[in-house]
Protein backbone atom coordinates (compact mmCIF):
# COMPACT_ATOMS: atom_id res chain seq x y z
CA UNK A 1 0.00 0.00 0.00
CA UNK A 2 2.39 1.95 1.41
CA UNK A 3 6.65 1.98 0.57
CA UNK A 4 9.45 3.88 1.37
CA UNK A 5 12.52 3.48 0.32
CA UNK A 6 14.87 5.02 1.94
CA UNK A 7 13.84 8.47 1.66
CA UNK A 8 15.62 11.99 2.98
CA UNK A 9 13.93 14.93 3.08
CA UNK A 10 15.90 18.52 3.72
CA UNK A 11 14.21 22.19 4.65
CA UNK A 12 16.41 25.03 4.21
CA UNK A 13 19.76 22.56 4.94
CA UNK A 14 18.02 21.33 7.92
CA UNK A 15 17.74 17.87 7.38
CA UNK A 16 13.71 16.45 8.40
CA UNK A 17 13.93 13.05 7.99
CA UNK A 18 16.96 11.00 7.05
CA UNK A 19 17.21 7.46 5.05
CA UNK A 20 13.85 6.32 5.93
CA UNK A 21 12.62 3.24 4.82
CA UNK A 22 9.29 1.23 6.07
CA UNK A 23 6.14 -0.29 4.72
CA UNK A 24 2.51 -0.16 5.23
CA UNK A 25 -0.03 -2.81 4.50
CA UNK A 26 -3.78 -2.43 3.09
CA UNK A 27 -5.93 -2.17 6.28
CA UNK A 28 -3.20 -1.35 8.87
CA UNK A 29 -3.73 1.48 11.58
CA UNK A 30 -0.01 2.65 12.24
CA UNK A 31 0.43 5.71 14.56
CA UNK A 32 3.83 7.79 13.70
CA UNK A 33 4.91 8.94 17.14
CA UNK A 34 7.68 11.21 18.61
CA UNK A 35 8.36 14.55 20.05
CA UNK A 36 7.67 17.97 17.95
CA UNK A 37 9.89 18.25 14.97
CA UNK A 38 11.23 14.65 15.12
CA UNK A 39 9.15 15.19 11.13
CA UNK A 40 6.18 13.41 11.76
CA UNK A 41 4.70 16.02 9.41
CA UNK A 42 6.69 15.89 7.14
CA UNK A 43 6.33 12.24 6.33
CA UNK A 44 2.50 12.59 6.26
CA UNK A 45 3.04 15.73 3.66
CA UNK A 46 5.35 12.75 1.60
CA UNK A 47 3.45 10.51 1.38
CA UNK A 48 0.55 13.25 0.15
CA UNK A 49 2.77 14.63 -2.47
CA UNK A 50 2.88 17.94 -0.70
CA UNK A 51 6.67 17.69 -0.99
CA UNK A 52 9.25 16.09 -2.83
CA UNK A 53 11.85 13.67 -1.29
CA UNK A 54 15.66 15.01 -1.53
CA UNK A 55 16.21 11.28 -2.09
CA UNK A 56 14.75 7.96 -1.61
CA UNK A 57 11.57 6.47 -3.05
CA UNK A 58 7.88 6.78 -2.19
CA UNK A 59 5.28 4.19 -3.56
CA UNK A 60 1.79 4.85 -2.76
CA UNK A 61 -0.23 2.13 -4.37
CA UNK A 62 2.75 1.12 -6.80
CA UNK A 63 2.71 4.70 -8.13
CA UNK A 64 5.58 6.22 -7.49
CA UNK A 65 5.02 9.87 -5.73
CA UNK A 66 8.89 11.51 -6.24
CA UNK A 67 7.75 10.89 -10.29
CA UNK A 68 4.82 12.21 -10.14
CA UNK A 69 3.92 15.39 -12.07
CA UNK A 70 2.38 18.29 -10.73
CA UNK A 71 -0.74 17.99 -12.30
CA UNK A 72 -1.02 14.30 -11.57
CA UNK A 73 -0.72 15.21 -7.72
CA UNK A 74 -4.29 16.40 -7.14
CA UNK A 75 -5.61 13.21 -8.50
CA UNK A 76 -3.44 11.26 -6.06
CA UNK A 77 -4.65 13.30 -3.29
CA UNK A 78 -8.23 12.24 -4.01
CA UNK A 79 -7.03 8.76 -3.49
CA UNK A 80 -6.77 9.68 -0.13
CA UNK A 81 -8.07 11.43 3.27
CA UNK A 82 -6.10 13.73 5.07
CA UNK A 83 -7.38 15.28 8.41
CA UNK A 84 -5.20 18.17 10.18
CA UNK A 85 -5.46 19.40 14.39
CA UNK A 86 -7.02 22.68 12.64
CA UNK A 87 -9.62 21.80 10.92
CA UNK A 88 -9.58 23.63 7.89
CA UNK A 89 -12.95 23.84 7.44
CA UNK A 90 -14.17 26.87 5.20
CA UNK A 91 -16.07 28.71 8.10
CA UNK A 92 -18.83 30.51 6.16
CA UNK A 93 -20.05 27.17 4.39
CA UNK A 94 -22.57 24.74 5.89
CA UNK A 95 -21.23 21.17 7.24
CA UNK A 96 -22.91 19.81 4.21
CA UNK A 97 -21.22 21.98 1.67
CA UNK A 98 -17.70 21.51 3.36
CA UNK A 99 -17.95 17.43 3.07
CA UNK A 100 -19.64 17.73 -0.34
CA UNK A 101 -16.71 20.26 -1.86
CA UNK A 102 -14.24 16.70 -2.65
CA UNK A 103 -17.62 15.59 -4.41
CA UNK A 104 -17.70 18.67 -6.83
CA UNK A 105 -14.40 18.50 -7.66
CA UNK A 106 -14.28 14.78 -8.33
CA UNK A 107 -17.24 16.26 -10.41
CA UNK A 108 -20.28 13.87 -8.32
CA UNK A 109 -23.90 14.40 -9.76
CA UNK A 110 -26.23 15.54 -7.05
CA UNK A 111 -27.82 13.13 -6.02
CA UNK A 112 -24.37 10.57 -5.83
CA UNK A 113 -22.96 13.82 -3.29
CA UNK A 114 -26.47 13.92 -1.57
CA UNK A 115 -26.00 10.14 -0.70
CA UNK A 116 -22.42 10.16 0.33
CA UNK A 117 -22.44 12.93 2.30
CA UNK A 118 -25.06 12.44 4.09
CA UNK A 119 -23.26 8.54 4.72
CA UNK A 120 -20.27 10.16 6.01
CA UNK A 121 -21.71 12.53 7.89
CA UNK A 122 -23.96 9.74 10.10
CA UNK A 123 -20.82 7.77 10.06
CA UNK A 124 -19.33 10.72 12.83
CA UNK A 125 -22.15 11.28 14.45
CA UNK A 126 -22.95 14.75 12.31
CA UNK A 127 -25.77 14.34 10.21
CA UNK A 128 -28.37 16.59 12.32
CA UNK A 129 -25.97 18.99 11.77
CA UNK A 130 -26.18 19.47 7.34
CA UNK A 131 -27.28 22.89 7.28
CA UNK A 132 -24.88 24.14 10.30
CA UNK A 133 -22.84 26.55 9.50
CA UNK A 134 -19.30 25.24 10.49
CA UNK A 135 -18.13 28.46 11.87
CA UNK A 136 -20.90 27.98 14.81
CA UNK A 137 -19.81 24.17 15.63
CA UNK A 138 -17.41 23.35 18.46
CA UNK A 139 -13.77 21.48 17.92
CA UNK A 140 -15.03 18.20 18.51
CA UNK A 141 -17.92 18.93 15.85
CA UNK A 142 -15.69 20.55 13.52
CA UNK A 143 -13.19 17.63 13.55
CA UNK A 144 -15.86 14.93 13.06
CA UNK A 145 -16.78 17.33 9.99
CA UNK A 146 -13.19 17.40 8.72
CA UNK A 147 -13.04 13.32 9.38
CA UNK A 148 -16.41 12.99 7.43
CA UNK A 149 -14.81 15.68 4.15
CA UNK A 150 -12.26 13.20 4.35
CA UNK A 151 -13.74 10.06 4.26
CA UNK A 152 -16.59 10.85 1.63
CA UNK A 153 -14.85 10.36 -0.91
CA UNK A 154 -13.87 6.57 0.83
CA UNK A 155 -10.32 6.84 0.58
CA UNK A 156 -8.33 4.05 0.70
CA UNK A 157 -5.57 5.63 3.07
CA UNK A 158 -6.69 8.25 5.35
CA UNK A 159 -3.58 10.51 6.81
CA UNK A 160 -4.12 12.28 10.02
CA UNK A 161 -1.79 15.16 11.57
CA UNK A 162 -2.46 15.57 14.96
CA UNK A 163 -5.83 15.31 14.99
CA UNK A 164 -6.81 15.33 18.50
CA UNK A 165 -4.18 18.04 19.19
CA UNK A 166 -7.01 20.86 19.76
CA UNK A 167 -9.78 18.67 21.83
CA UNK A 168 -10.17 17.77 25.64
CA UNK A 169 -9.60 14.23 26.72
CA UNK A 170 -13.16 13.09 26.35
CA UNK A 171 -13.26 14.74 22.63
CA UNK A 172 -9.67 12.95 21.93
CA UNK A 173 -11.05 9.82 22.63
CA UNK A 174 -14.14 9.81 20.40
CA UNK A 175 -12.13 10.97 17.64
CA UNK A 176 -9.95 8.03 18.47
CA UNK A 177 -12.95 5.63 18.25
CA UNK A 178 -13.90 7.21 15.06
CA UNK A 179 -10.89 6.65 13.26
CA UNK A 180 -10.90 2.78 14.85
CA UNK A 181 -14.10 2.36 13.38
CA UNK A 182 -13.21 3.79 9.86
CA UNK A 183 -9.72 1.52 10.31
CA UNK A 184 -12.28 -1.46 10.80
CA UNK A 185 -13.96 -0.73 7.54
CA UNK A 186 -10.77 -1.44 5.70
CA UNK A 187 -9.24 2.09 5.36
CA UNK A 188 -5.57 2.10 5.88
CA UNK A 189 -4.84 4.75 8.65
CA UNK A 190 -1.48 6.63 8.81
CA UNK A 191 -1.69 8.89 12.24
CA UNK A 192 1.07 11.33 13.15
CA UNK A 193 0.28 11.76 17.21
CA UNK A 194 2.49 12.65 20.40
CA UNK A 195 -0.89 11.63 22.76
CA UNK A 196 -0.19 9.01 24.98
CA UNK A 197 -3.57 8.13 24.99
CA UNK A 198 -4.63 8.13 21.34
CA UNK A 199 -1.95 5.45 20.46
CA UNK A 200 -3.14 3.32 23.84
CA UNK A 201 -6.70 3.60 22.58
CA UNK A 202 -6.00 2.92 19.23
CA UNK A 203 -4.00 -0.17 19.50
CA UNK A 204 -2.04 -0.28 16.35
CA UNK A 205 1.15 -0.23 14.88
CA UNK A 206 3.83 2.42 16.44
CA UNK A 207 6.60 3.97 14.10
CA UNK A 208 8.89 6.65 16.55
CA UNK A 209 10.85 9.11 15.11
CA UNK A 210 13.53 11.07 16.45
CA UNK A 211 14.98 14.03 14.67
CA UNK A 212 14.05 12.47 11.40
CA UNK A 213 14.72 8.77 12.33
CA UNK A 214 12.98 6.05 12.54
CA UNK A 215 13.63 4.55 15.81
CA UNK A 216 11.44 1.81 16.57
CA UNK A 217 9.33 -0.24 14.26
CA UNK A 218 8.17 -3.56 14.60
CA UNK A 219 7.71 -3.66 9.90
CA UNK A 220 11.05 -1.99 9.56
CA UNK A 221 11.24 -2.49 5.60
CA UNK A 222 15.15 -2.71 4.18
CA UNK B 1 -23.09 21.11 -14.33
CA UNK B 2 -22.90 21.25 -10.93
CA UNK B 3 -19.10 22.43 -11.37
CA UNK B 4 -19.95 25.03 -13.52
CA UNK B 5 -22.82 26.72 -11.18
CA UNK B 6 -19.79 26.32 -7.93
CA UNK B 7 -17.50 28.54 -10.49
CA UNK B 8 -20.09 30.79 -11.18
CA UNK B 9 -21.23 30.52 -7.33
CA UNK B 10 -17.46 31.23 -6.40
CA UNK B 11 -16.66 34.15 -8.35
CA UNK B 12 -19.84 35.80 -7.38
CA UNK B 13 -18.82 35.16 -3.54
CA UNK B 14 -15.39 36.60 -4.33
CA UNK B 15 -16.76 39.45 -6.21
CA UNK B 16 -19.28 40.55 -3.05
CA UNK B 17 -16.60 39.98 -0.64
CA UNK B 18 -14.33 42.40 -2.08
CA UNK B 19 -16.91 44.96 -3.23
CA UNK B 20 -14.44 47.92 -3.09
CA UNK B 21 -11.61 46.32 -4.99
CA UNK B 22 -13.97 44.80 -7.58
CA UNK B 23 -15.12 48.53 -8.02
CA UNK B 24 -11.68 49.96 -7.99
CA UNK B 25 -10.85 47.19 -10.91
CA UNK B 26 -14.21 47.77 -12.77
CA UNK B 27 -13.40 51.59 -12.80
CA UNK B 28 -10.02 51.65 -14.21
CA UNK B 29 -11.15 48.91 -16.87
CA UNK B 30 -13.94 51.16 -17.61
CA UNK B 31 -11.56 54.61 -17.90
CA UNK B 32 -8.70 52.34 -19.66
CA UNK B 33 -11.57 51.47 -22.35
CA UNK B 34 -13.24 54.82 -22.58
CA UNK B 35 -10.07 56.52 -23.54
CA UNK B 36 -8.76 53.84 -25.48
CA UNK B 37 -12.09 54.13 -27.30
CA UNK B 38 -12.35 57.77 -27.77
CA UNK B 39 -9.33 57.56 -29.72
CA UNK B 40 -11.61 54.83 -31.60
CA UNK B 41 -13.93 57.09 -31.76
CA UNK B 42 -12.03 59.64 -33.49
CA UNK B 43 -9.88 57.69 -36.01
CA UNK B 44 -13.79 56.10 -36.70
CA UNK B 45 -15.04 59.76 -37.70
CA UNK B 46 -11.91 61.36 -39.40
CA UNK B 47 -11.94 58.40 -41.66
CA UNK B 48 -15.30 58.63 -42.73
CA UNK B 49 -14.79 62.07 -43.04
CA UNK B 50 -12.22 61.41 -45.03
CA UNK B 51 -13.78 58.93 -47.42
CA UNK B 52 -16.45 61.42 -47.82
CA UNK B 53 -14.05 64.47 -48.53
CA UNK B 54 -12.04 61.99 -51.16
CA UNK B 55 -15.62 61.66 -52.84
CA UNK B 56 -16.28 64.67 -53.03
CA UNK B 57 -12.89 66.13 -54.18
CA UNK B 58 -12.80 66.79 -58.05
CA UNK B 59 -10.06 67.32 -60.02
CA UNK B 60 -10.03 70.41 -62.61
CA UNK B 61 -8.70 69.66 -66.05
CA UNK B 62 -8.05 72.93 -68.39
CA UNK B 63 -6.74 72.16 -71.67
CA UNK B 64 -4.65 74.32 -73.89
CA UNK B 65 -6.82 77.81 -75.06
CA UNK B 66 -7.89 77.03 -78.94
CA UNK B 67 -8.19 72.80 -79.21
CA UNK B 68 -10.17 71.90 -82.15
CA UNK B 69 -12.92 69.87 -80.84
CA UNK B 70 -11.77 66.70 -82.04
CA UNK B 71 -8.73 67.51 -79.91
CA UNK B 72 -11.55 68.02 -76.71
CA UNK B 73 -13.17 64.74 -77.72
CA UNK B 74 -9.66 62.50 -77.80
CA UNK B 75 -8.64 64.13 -74.46
CA UNK B 76 -12.39 63.30 -72.87
CA UNK B 77 -11.59 59.88 -73.95
CA UNK B 78 -8.09 60.22 -72.56
CA UNK B 79 -9.76 60.84 -69.09
CA UNK B 80 -12.51 58.85 -69.18
CA UNK B 81 -10.39 55.93 -69.73
CA UNK B 82 -8.50 56.10 -66.09
CA UNK B 83 -10.09 53.89 -63.58
CA UNK B 84 -10.54 56.22 -60.95
CA UNK B 85 -12.52 59.07 -62.60
CA UNK B 86 -16.23 57.79 -62.39
CA UNK B 87 -17.59 60.59 -63.92
CA UNK B 88 -16.59 63.60 -66.06
CA UNK B 89 -18.62 66.98 -67.03
CA UNK B 90 -17.10 69.29 -69.78
CA UNK B 91 -17.81 72.98 -68.73
CA UNK B 92 -17.37 75.08 -72.04
CA UNK B 93 -15.43 78.52 -72.34
CA UNK B 94 -19.62 80.10 -72.76
CA UNK B 95 -20.62 78.20 -70.15
CA UNK B 96 -18.16 79.01 -67.79
CA UNK B 97 -19.01 82.42 -68.44
CA UNK B 98 -22.91 82.07 -67.39
CA UNK B 99 -21.95 79.88 -64.19
CA UNK B 100 -20.01 83.04 -63.01
CA UNK B 101 -22.44 85.70 -63.83
CA UNK B 102 -24.74 83.17 -62.48
CA UNK B 103 -22.89 83.14 -59.23
CA UNK B 104 -21.82 86.31 -58.66
CA UNK B 105 -24.10 88.87 -60.57
CA UNK B 106 -22.43 91.56 -58.42
CA UNK B 107 -19.17 91.07 -59.91
CA UNK B 108 -19.94 91.11 -63.63
CA UNK B 109 -18.69 94.51 -64.26
CA UNK B 110 -15.05 93.05 -63.66
CA UNK B 111 -15.71 91.68 -66.59
CA UNK B 112 -16.18 94.93 -68.82
CA UNK B 113 -13.69 96.42 -71.38
CA UNK B 114 -12.18 92.47 -71.51
CA UNK B 115 -11.62 91.98 -75.30
CA UNK B 116 -12.48 88.16 -75.18
CA UNK B 117 -14.45 85.65 -72.46
CA UNK B 118 -11.61 85.16 -70.03
CA UNK B 119 -12.72 81.82 -68.43
CA UNK B 120 -11.10 78.96 -70.03
CA UNK B 121 -13.01 75.53 -70.96
CA UNK B 122 -12.69 72.64 -68.29
CA UNK B 123 -13.29 68.62 -67.95
CA UNK B 124 -14.66 68.47 -64.08
CA UNK B 125 -13.39 64.74 -62.81
CA UNK B 126 -15.27 62.90 -60.09
CA UNK B 127 -13.08 59.92 -58.33
CA UNK B 128 -14.75 56.73 -57.84
CA UNK B 129 -16.64 56.14 -54.45
CA UNK B 130 -13.68 53.61 -53.51
CA UNK B 131 -11.36 56.04 -52.17
CA UNK B 132 -8.63 56.06 -54.45
CA UNK B 133 -5.45 55.99 -52.35
CA UNK B 134 -2.52 58.97 -52.52
CA UNK B 135 -0.28 56.91 -54.81
CA UNK B 136 -2.83 55.81 -57.38
CA UNK B 137 -4.08 59.42 -57.67
CA UNK B 138 -0.70 61.20 -57.67
CA UNK B 139 -0.29 58.58 -60.58
CA UNK B 140 -2.84 59.66 -62.35
CA UNK B 141 -1.86 63.42 -61.81
CA UNK B 142 1.42 62.90 -63.07
CA UNK B 143 -0.31 61.74 -66.37
CA UNK B 144 -2.49 64.92 -66.88
CA UNK B 145 0.64 67.15 -66.35
CA UNK B 146 2.61 65.22 -69.21
CA UNK B 147 -0.51 65.33 -71.28
CA UNK B 148 0.48 68.07 -74.54
CA UNK B 149 -2.85 69.44 -74.76
CA UNK B 150 -3.14 70.52 -70.79
CA UNK B 151 -2.47 73.91 -69.52
CA UNK B 152 -3.20 73.23 -66.00
CA UNK B 153 -4.45 70.55 -63.43
CA UNK B 154 -6.46 72.11 -60.15
CA UNK B 155 -6.56 69.35 -57.33
CA UNK B 156 -6.17 69.78 -53.63
CA UNK B 157 -3.78 66.98 -53.16
CA UNK B 158 -1.44 68.16 -50.15
CA UNK B 159 -4.73 68.88 -48.10
CA UNK B 160 -6.19 65.29 -48.92
CA UNK B 161 -2.19 63.90 -47.66
CA UNK B 162 -2.48 65.96 -44.63
CA UNK B 163 -5.80 64.22 -43.27
CA UNK B 164 -4.67 60.77 -44.12
CA UNK B 165 -1.19 61.42 -42.60
CA UNK B 166 -3.82 62.53 -39.38
CA UNK B 167 -5.54 59.22 -39.28
CA UNK B 168 -2.43 57.40 -39.66
CA UNK B 169 -1.44 59.21 -36.69
CA UNK B 170 -4.68 58.33 -35.02
CA UNK B 171 -4.30 54.84 -36.24
CA UNK B 172 -0.62 55.04 -33.75
CA UNK B 173 -1.79 56.71 -31.03
CA UNK B 174 -4.59 54.85 -30.52
CA UNK B 175 -2.31 52.00 -30.36
CA UNK B 176 0.30 53.14 -28.08
CA UNK B 177 -1.55 54.71 -25.71
CA UNK B 178 -4.11 51.91 -25.68
CA UNK B 179 -1.11 49.75 -25.32
CA UNK B 180 -0.01 51.72 -22.16
CA UNK B 181 -3.83 51.84 -20.70
CA UNK B 182 -4.38 48.52 -21.18
CA UNK B 183 -1.12 46.97 -19.38
CA UNK B 184 -2.27 49.64 -16.41
CA UNK B 185 -5.91 48.20 -16.38
CA UNK B 186 -4.09 44.90 -16.28
CA UNK B 187 -1.81 45.69 -13.36
CA UNK B 188 -4.77 47.34 -11.14
CA UNK B 189 -7.34 43.91 -12.06
CA UNK B 190 -4.22 41.63 -11.25
CA UNK B 191 -4.16 43.53 -7.86
CA UNK B 192 -7.56 43.14 -7.47
CA UNK B 193 -7.48 39.35 -7.86
CA UNK B 194 -4.58 39.53 -6.11
CA UNK B 195 -6.56 40.45 -2.54
CA UNK B 196 -9.21 38.15 -3.79
CA UNK B 197 -6.21 35.37 -3.58
CA UNK B 198 -4.66 36.72 -0.13
CA UNK B 199 -7.93 36.54 1.34
CA UNK B 200 -8.64 33.40 0.38
CA UNK B 201 -5.32 31.63 0.68
CA UNK B 202 -6.22 29.23 3.39
CA UNK B 203 -9.92 28.26 0.93
CA UNK B 204 -7.21 27.67 -1.64
CA UNK B 205 -5.11 25.60 0.60
CA UNK B 206 -8.25 23.49 1.91
CA UNK B 207 -8.97 22.33 -2.15
CA UNK B 208 -5.40 21.68 -2.82
CA UNK B 209 -5.57 19.09 0.66
CA UNK B 210 -8.84 17.60 -1.17
CA UNK B 211 -7.29 17.35 -4.59
CA UNK B 212 -8.80 20.19 -6.42
CA UNK B 213 -6.36 21.02 -9.37
CA UNK B 214 -5.19 24.43 -10.14
CA UNK B 215 -7.49 25.01 -12.86
CA UNK B 216 -10.27 24.26 -10.61
CA UNK B 217 -8.86 26.55 -8.00
CA UNK B 218 -8.41 29.09 -10.80
CA UNK B 219 -11.71 28.93 -12.92
CA UNK B 220 -13.75 31.22 -10.22
CA UNK B 221 -11.25 33.86 -10.10
CA UNK B 222 -10.76 33.56 -13.96
CA UNK B 223 -14.57 34.00 -14.09
CA UNK B 224 -14.24 36.66 -11.30
CA UNK B 225 -11.47 38.41 -13.87
CA UNK B 226 -13.68 38.26 -16.50
CA UNK B 227 -17.03 39.84 -15.25
CA UNK B 228 -14.72 42.38 -13.79
CA UNK B 229 -13.28 43.07 -17.20
CA UNK B 230 -16.93 42.36 -19.03
CA UNK B 231 -18.60 45.03 -16.43
CA UNK B 232 -15.62 47.41 -17.18
CA UNK B 233 -15.83 47.12 -21.41
CA UNK B 234 -20.20 47.84 -20.74
CA UNK B 235 -19.36 51.00 -19.02
CA UNK B 236 -16.69 52.17 -20.98
CA UNK B 237 -19.22 51.44 -23.85
CA UNK B 238 -22.17 53.09 -21.51
CA UNK B 239 -19.57 56.39 -21.30
CA UNK B 240 -18.69 56.36 -24.87
CA UNK B 241 -22.55 56.69 -25.93
CA UNK B 242 -23.04 59.07 -23.80
CA UNK B 243 -20.43 61.29 -24.55
CA UNK B 244 -20.53 61.20 -28.37
CA UNK B 245 -24.08 62.10 -27.71
CA UNK B 246 -23.71 65.05 -26.24
CA UNK B 247 -20.21 65.75 -28.90
CA UNK B 248 -23.05 65.38 -31.58
CA UNK B 249 -25.49 67.64 -30.54
CA UNK B 250 -22.59 70.72 -29.81
CA UNK B 251 -21.42 69.89 -33.30
CA UNK B 252 -24.92 70.16 -35.15
CA UNK B 253 -25.62 73.42 -32.61
CA UNK B 254 -22.30 74.84 -34.86
CA UNK B 255 -23.35 76.17 -38.36
CA UNK B 256 -19.91 75.77 -39.59
CA UNK B 257 -19.40 72.42 -39.34
CA UNK B 258 -22.99 71.57 -39.41
CA UNK B 259 -22.86 70.21 -42.61
CA UNK B 260 -20.37 67.54 -41.44
CA UNK B 261 -22.16 66.51 -38.48
CA UNK B 262 -23.76 63.64 -40.43
CA UNK B 263 -20.71 62.22 -41.26
CA UNK B 264 -20.12 61.97 -37.35
CA UNK B 265 -21.39 58.05 -36.14
CA UNK B 266 -20.81 56.20 -33.30
CA UNK B 267 -18.87 53.20 -33.77
CA UNK B 268 -20.45 49.91 -35.71
CA UNK B 269 -21.81 46.99 -33.40
CA UNK B 270 -18.49 45.26 -34.38
CA UNK B 271 -16.18 47.89 -32.46
CA UNK B 272 -18.72 48.13 -29.52
CA UNK B 273 -18.30 43.86 -29.03
CA UNK B 274 -14.65 44.07 -29.15
CA UNK B 275 -14.60 46.81 -26.34
CA UNK B 276 -16.38 44.62 -24.55
CA UNK B 277 -14.17 41.51 -25.47
CA UNK B 278 -11.08 43.41 -25.09
CA UNK B 279 -12.43 44.24 -21.31
CA UNK B 280 -12.88 40.01 -21.01
CA UNK B 281 -9.55 39.54 -21.82
CA UNK B 282 -7.85 42.27 -20.18
CA UNK B 283 -9.46 40.97 -17.28
CA UNK B 284 -8.84 37.19 -17.91
CA UNK B 285 -4.78 38.58 -18.32
CA UNK B 286 -4.87 40.33 -15.07
CA UNK B 287 -6.05 37.28 -13.58
CA UNK B 288 -3.86 34.84 -15.32
CA UNK B 289 -0.91 37.47 -14.59
CA UNK B 290 -1.91 37.11 -10.90
CA UNK B 291 -2.45 33.10 -11.75
CA UNK B 292 0.87 32.28 -12.76
CA UNK B 293 3.27 32.92 -9.64
CA UNK B 294 0.79 30.61 -7.64
CA UNK B 295 0.73 27.90 -9.92
CA UNK B 296 4.60 27.12 -9.15
CA UNK B 297 3.11 25.54 -6.06
CA UNK B 298 2.88 21.80 -5.30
Amino acid sequence: MIQLFHVTKYFDGRVALTDISLRIEKGECVLLTGPSGAGKTTLLKLIFGSVPPDDGQILVQNRNIARLRRTDIPYHRRTMGFVLQDFKLLPHRTVFENVALPLIIRGLSVFESRRKVAEALRAVGMDHKQTTRASVLSAGEQQRVCIARAIVNSPIILLADEPTGNLDPQLTMEIADLFKSINAKGTTILMATHNRQVVDRMNGRILRLECGHLMADQGVYA
Amino acid sequence: MRRVWYFIREAIISIRTHRTGTLIGILTTAFTLTSFGVFLLLYHNVNNLLDRIQHNIQIIVYPKEGLEPAKLDEMKQFLKSNQIVESLIFISKQQALEDFKKQFPNEIHLLEGLPDNPFPSSFILTLTSSTPSTDVTAHLMNRLHDHQDIERVKYNRDWIERLTLIVTYLQWGALIIGGILATASMAIIANTVQLAFYTRQEEMEILRLIGATRLFISIPYLIEGALLGALGGGLAIGFLRSGFAVFKHRIESLSVIGGFSSAFEFFPVPFSLTLLVGGIVLGCMGTLATMLGWMKLR
